[in-house]
């Protein structure tokens, strides 16, 4: 189903139904209107890969924090899962390293994730994250301290956006 | 000849003043001159560290996709999505995905407050993609069109991208101007510091030959001081500490008197007598040998100290000493007894020690005034003290 199908049949449902009953539809169809990709997240573990729903995600996220994002330049209320947490959760433990696949194509390897600062953000006040506030999923440091300077954004590089898979090396 | 005992101690002179200033001085020039090439390293640590952290900053991330700006990255996917708007394929659900993806990640790398806030256009290319958006869903504009309305989106970030890359030849243009003020900076100081550093070693090496050429001259005057002028001899000083020097040595002390030297002097005049001391006292170390220590100890009076374990070979130097200056025949003309100049002597073996010593200085002292007692021109051993 196409969103200018969905639309004319909203139409229809306005003119011949009740109000209540067309708001409704007009929610349903606005979830099935979002565009299927950026919904899911690939966790691959050598032969083997899970597809984690958003959703899924965040309902697991439990933190919620207030960072300064200096892509947006302000304070930002984000909500997450503990990154660490998440891969003893599905690893078993922290891999030595992890391959990560973006929306965007980027894809980059590192280490060093054995740390509780880095939070895997779902939503950002309120919101679903989506690509267009550069998610669905973001990995930030929650603890970043004075010696990065806010005013140049390269220094935020490790920001991981948009994360389509994570993939364990071992 | 009574000689009265000298003091235990010897009346060494004292060094040239201040010598504690002097080390104090010494060690402050030394200290600054190590402080100055100290300051000279830290200089340049610094510099280093300040230059990396910079260079780092600018080139670290040149050539890797998080190097690029985000407005390039941005027209990319604003670019492909003209590919597939304007593709010969059908425009079917698919392609409108895609599209939408494009659009989305251009959306998300665009939407940046550093954009916002200095380039114009951003709100306004937002606002157009949020549109085509809209309109690409709801299928109320053609691909043709979208792709048009692109081109201005497109446009904008290529003058964000003109306008950063101007910014960022800007900033490396004060690094480099920067780099080049600390070089300057870097250099003069290293210079300065570096010829403070030489000063103050200068001082310091300066420093150190005036406290060794003083050192030379305290040991030059004190052994000057231990001389006799006239015959170059040891004297009274050199007698007790060369004897203090050799504790526990077994030595003889031979105490020489010249007979009526006052008359001598009196009849040839004080030059031929002091020519008379130097004759005499080659004369001794001529006969005692070079392990022989001889000493003027005042006037006429001579003594002799010298290793010997045994009272014979005392004895063969005092006979040997007689015989020598009879041979020497050094004439005297106002000798009551005699035409030549004879000598007195008294000797004593003894074991050397501050407590010995001044009592083997008696024994010889007390023999020779017995051989003058007994008419001079003799010599006397006495017991060993």
């Amino acid at each position: 189903m196409n969103a200018v199908n969905l639309i004319v049949v909203i139409r229809c449902c306005a003119y011949h139904y009740p109000k209540a009953i067309v708001a409704c539809i007009l929610l349903l169809l606005s979830w099935l209107s979002m565009p299927v990709y950026a919904q899911a997240l690939s966790v691959i573990n050598g032969e083997k890969t899970t597809t984690l729903s958003l959703n899924e995600l965040r309902q697991q996220s439990t933190i919620i924090l207030s960072v300064f994002d200096p892509f947006q330049g302000r304070e930002v209320d984000m909500h997450g899962l503990e990154f660490r947490r998440f891969l003893v959760n599905q690893f078993g433990e922290v891999p030595p390293a992890l391959h990560f696949t973006a929306w965007d194509d980027y894809e980059v390897t590192l280490s060093g994730w054995n740390d509780p600062k880095w939070l895997m953000v779902t939503e950002e006040d309120g919101e679903l994250l989506t690509l267009r506030s550069r998610g669905p999923l973001r990995l930030v440091d929650q603890a970043y301290n004075d010696q990065r300077d806010i005013e140049n954004l390269r220094e935020f590089n490790d920001w991981i956006w948009m994360i389509r898979s994570i993939e364990a090396r071992w | 000849m009574i000689i009265e005992p000298p003091p235990s101690q010897p009346a060494v002179p004292l060094p040239p003043p201040a010598p504690f200033a002097r080390k104090r001085r010494y060690v402050t020039w030394l200290s600054l001159s190590l402080m100055s090439f100290m300051a000279l390293m830290v200089v340049i640590v610094y510099e280093a560290r300040w230059v990396y952290p910079e260079i780092q900053a600018y080139f670290s991330q040149t050539g890797n996709l998080t190097g690029q700006q985000l407005a390039t990255r941005s027209r990319g996917y604003l670019q492909i999505a003209q590919q597939h708007l304007l593709g010969e394929q059908p425009f079917d659900d698919e392609q409108r995905q895609t599209v939408r993806l494009n659009l989305d990640l251009a959306y998300g790398l665009i939407d940046v407050e550093v954009y916002r806030q200095r380039y114009r256009c951003t709100q306004p290319s937002l606002q157009t993609l949020n549109l085509l958006t809209e309109r690409l869903e709801e299928n109320a504009v053609t691909p043709f069109d979208t792709a048009a309305e692109l081109l201005g989106p497109i446009d904008c970030l290529t003058s964000i991208e003109m306008n950063q890359l101007d910014l960022r030849g800007m900033a490396i243009n004060e690094f480099s101007e920067s780099t080049r003020r600390h070089n300057q900076i870097l250099t003069y100081s290293s210079m300065v510091i570096f010829a403070l550093g030489l000063l103050f070693w200068g001082m310091h090496e300066r420093q150190l030959r005036r406290t060794e050429r003083a050192t030379k001259q305290t040991i030059a005057w004190m052994q000057h001081a231990m001389r006799d002028p006239l015959t170059g001899i040891g004297n009274r000083s050199a007698l007790h500490q060369d004897v203090a020097a050799k504790k526990g040595a077994a030595l003889a002390l031979i105490l020489v008197d010249i007979d009526f030297f006052k008359q001598y002097n009196d009849s040839l005049g004080h030059p031929e007598g002091d020519q008379l001391l130097r004759r005499l006292a080659s004369l001794l170390k001529y006969v005692l040998g070079a392990k022989a220590k001889l000493y003027r100890l005042g006037g006429d009076e001579f003594a002799a100290v010298l290793p010997c374990d045994n009272d014979a070979l005392l004895i063969g130097y005092c006979d040997q000493l007689t015989s020598v200056l009879e041979q020497a025949d050094f004439k005297h003309p106002t000798h009551p007894h005699n035409e030549r100049v004879t000598l007195s002597i008294g000797a004593v073996r003894f074991t050397a020690g501050e407590a010995t010593f001044p009592d083997a200085y008696k024994a010889a002292d007390k023999a020779l005034y017995r051989v003058k007692s007994a008419g001079r021109n003799d010599w006397q051993i006495t017991a060993a003290a």
